[in-house]
């Protein structure tokens, strides 16, 4: 299909966190059209849990302040809506019990047999929503054959490490 | 949690009872004066209060997850300008007219699974030091790495660049101010054709005008075409009316123009009148190089948000030009006149240049082999007799002597060095004969260099049986391209005999291996212009560049002058780097020739012509 055609009008979004206890958690949702150029992004400030967070959530603490806390904010601000999301970050794929857009996260190829090839990454989708394998095989992956789909996340890490550095000078 | 807690007293204790330890509170103590000592006397008052067991939790505490209102940032990209999609490549491939694009098309490219053979990079673009607001800076952060932009997804090029062109692209892109001044043959105008048409697309860029020397615009265009096909191209022309609809034409991303009609057209206009532009780019930008010109003075005044030159010579002859340049860039104020180290520093900051030895490893050395001949005896016995009646005459004019008599002289004694005008004798085409006839034997092409259209012709009847071939500004311009094609294609074509000022820029002809300087330049730079119509980018041999220089002449003084002049001006480019230098003499260097004093005050009135124009040389003659 040639530009123009129903091809652009694809809209995925990159979802991706960096931070720590310490700092504070920030994440970003860049969404581009089907050949990686930039549409929108949003992020967060960082969001720092406190000691008795900390205490209370356990190890479901990291998880949820990605997931439930951070990300899904941004799919909910965010003006452009994506019609796929994908993520580095398999604490952001609890996102999914949230939100009702497709979502897989990038894993080694050997990781698991439920895994999907977009472009040139493994995917895989939660393990409630294999559902999502369909509609991506269905749709979506022959649009991106050959798509680097990890760069676009390398972008947002970038961008939150400049919100950052921005913030702290 | 109330079941948690046990209510009931335990009928057996289960915890052990601690050990103890006497310990004697027989402290002794000092009491300082303090006037209230007589109460530390008194027993203390104990009472005691009794107090019943609970027998029921009154305070629960209680804890609800409660997280404060996630902050974010939102960033909404410009649209870019939608073109229409570009037609499918052509299929028959040969039909390219640029063989400098042949050349990076053989390039190793991506191949459909991803991979390639060639190591791929991310040339990414970065935000411009002087960009403060999270959002501009976001904006470069976030664009996608140039390689994936241009690589056959979103914006099809024809034939991948090279990295050292990538990082061009996006310097420029960043850039408000920005003189790129690669070496000749290295790709300035599509790096410069491809960083405006990212620009376009990211919605950065509305109105782009494009400012460039007449004989070029037709290169121009047909570079658009080849790099970004899909960006409408409107060329300024036509009588004062038309050119008007032209400026103000609201819906024409890009405009180009040449010099002359940029600064008389700007001058008509009212100045609420004239036009405005996101992006100004000056091609050729040295065009600016004197301050006072009005070309400069109208360039410097168009209204715009970003300012880009273009040169293979951002330095012509002297480090004032430079500062001009800047001017145009608005990095120095109006009339600014940085320093030595100062231009240094804004040469770090807002010039990038390449060079091919720099960059271009793979290109094959270009050999360059200055030849120095003895004079023919006719052209000897010429040569002296024109020198010495020359001098005579000079030094017999006295304070009315100027450079222009010295300059004549000049022109002069260099006719002879190529020839004897009454018998014909010369060493050079005694010698020029002689590669020839090896050249041809193997099939080899060249390409001669002369400042003089007499010259040629002369030399165009004598080496006849080369297949020469004919291109000066004495050749109608719609003859000039089936010259080249005629030479490119003719198997018994093997020389093709040039003027300096109309065959120096903007020719593609790396499929010739020799060139040869049959007389001298005025300044190096001109020569390697002309000398990289061969050796540039598609070159797959070593390219043998041939000077004449006649011994014991002019020309040998004049060469030495150039070569000492050389050094001063690497101190600001960088060293290594002798090719921007483009190095006029001034008038007391021409007067030093003869071994005279200039009678001009300033003395460093610049008396080289231009090379654009063959006619002034011939007249000169």
């Amino acid at each position: 299909m040639s530009v123009g055609s129903r091809n652009d009008k694809l809209k995925l979004g990159f979802l991706t966190a960096i931070g720590g206890r310490e700092k504070g958690y920030v994440a970003g949702l860049l969404v581009t059209n089907q050949f990686g150029r930039p549409l929108e992004f949003q992020c967060t400030t960082p969001v720092k849990p406190n000691r008795t967070q900390q205490i209370l959530y356990g190890p479901t603490l990291v998880p949820f302040i990605m997931g439930e806390l951070i990300a899904r904010t941004l799919v909910e601000k965010v003006g452009v809506k994506p019609e796929l999301i994908l993520t580095d970050r398999t604490e952001i794929l609890d996102l999914r019990n949230h939100v009702s857009t497709p979502m897989f996260c990038i894993v080694e190829e050997s990781e698991t047999d439920d895994s999907v090839t977009i472009g040139q990454q493994t995917f895989r989708a939660h393990s409630s929503f294999l559902s999502d394998h369909e509609m991506i095989a269905e749709q979506i992956a022959s649009m991106l054959s050959h798509a680097d789909l990890a760069e676009p996340l390398e972008r947002v890490r970038m961008a939150l490490q400049e919100t950052i550095s921005l913030a702290a000078a | 949690m109330d079941s948690a807690i046990n209510h009931e007293q335990p009928k057996t204790p289960v915890i052990p009872r601690p050990p103890t330890q006497s310990i004697s509170l027989s402290l002794t103590a000092g009491i300082y004066a303090s006037g209230m000592n007589s109460a530390l006397k008194r027993s203390p008052r104990v009472e005691c209060e009794s107090a019943d067991l609970l027998d029921r939790i009154r305070y629960v505490p209680s804890w609800k997850p409660h997280w404060a209102k996630v902050q974010t940032l939102g960033l909404t990209f410009p649209e870019g300008i939608e073109f229409l999609p570009p037609p499918p490549p052509p299929k028959d491939e040969s039909n390219e007219s640029s063989a400098e694009l042949h050349a990076v098309k053989d390039l190793p490219q991506s191949k459909p699974d991803g991979g390639t053979k060639r190591e791929r990079t991310a040339t990414r673009l970065k935000p411009p030091d002087s960009t403060l607001s999270i959002e501009d800076r976001l904006f470069y952060v976030l664009q996608a790495p140039l390689e994936a932009m241009l690589s056959g997804q979103e914006l099809i090029m024809p034939f991948e660049p090279f990295a050292f062109q990538y990082e061009g692209i996006a310097w420029l892109f960043s850039k408000g101010s920005a003189l790129l001044a690669d070496e000749m043959g290295l790709g300035k105008t599509m790096q410069a054709i491809t960083a405006i048409r990212l620009l376009l697309r990211a919605g950065h860029l509305r109105r782009i005008l494009l400012i460039c020397p007449k004989p070029l615009i037709p290169n121009w265009r047909r570079e658009f075409q080849m790099w970004a096909e899909e960006i409408p191209v409107v060329t300024v022309e036509g009588n004062a009316a038309r050119r008007r609809i032209i400026w103000t034409m609201p819906t024409a991303p890009v405009l180009i123009a040449n010099y002359e009609l940029m600064a008389r057209d700007f001058d008509a206009f009212e100045e609420d009148e004239r036009p405005k532009f996101d992006l100004v780019v000056l091609d050729e930008a040295q065009r600016i190089k004197n301050r006072e010109s009005s070309t400069a003075q109208t360039a410097r005044s168009l209204e715009r948000k970003r300012s880009w030159a273009l040169t293979g010579t951002p330095i012509e002859n002297r480090p004032e030009e430079l500062a001009s340049l800047f001017e145009f860039l608005e990095v120095v104020p109006p009339r600014g006149t940085p320093d030595l180290r100062q231009l240094k520093r804004l040469a770090n900051d807002y010039i990038l240049r390449r060079t091919k030895d720099l960059v271009m490893t793979d290109l094959p050395p270009r050999l360059d082999r200055d030849e120095y001949l003895d004079l023919a005896p006719a052209q000897q016995y010429a040569y002296q007799i024109a020198e010495k009646e020359g001098i005579i005459q000079l030094n017999d004019m006295g304070d009315e002597i100027s450079i222009q008599h010295v300059f004549e002289l000049v022109l002069r004694l260099k006719q002879i060095t190529n020839f004897d005008p009454l018998t014909g004798e010369s060493a050079k085409l005694d010698r020029l004969t002689a590669h020839m006839e090896e050249i041809s034997s193997s099939g080899g092409k060249a390409i001669l260099f002369s400042q003089w259209t007499r010259c040629i012709d002369w030399l165009d009847e004598r080496l006849k049986q080369f297949g020469t071939l004919v291109y000066h500004g004495g050749v109608p311009t719609k003859k000039r391209e089936p010259i080249l094609q005629q030479f490119k294609e003719d198997p018994d074509s093997h020389l093709l005999l040039m003027s300096y000022g109309t065959g120096a820029v903007g020719l593609n002809l790396q499929f010739a291996g020799y060139v040869f300087l049959f007389d001298r330049w005025w300044n190096p730079a001109v020569e390697d212009q002309a000398i990289n119509r061969a050796h540039r980018i598609g070159q797959k041999n070593p390219v043998f560049v041939t000077k004449f220089i006649s011994k014991n002449t002019i020309e040998e003084r004049i060469d030495l002058v150039l070569q000492q002049k050389r050094e001063l001006f690497k101190a600001i480019l960088g060293d290594g780097d002798d090719t921007n230098v483009s190095l006029s003499l001034n008038a007391a260097e021409i007067f030093g020739l003869f071994d005279m004093k200039a009678r001009h005050k300033k003395g460093t009135k610049q008396i080289g012509p231009t090379p654009s124009s063959d006619s002034s040389q011939d007249a000169a003659a």
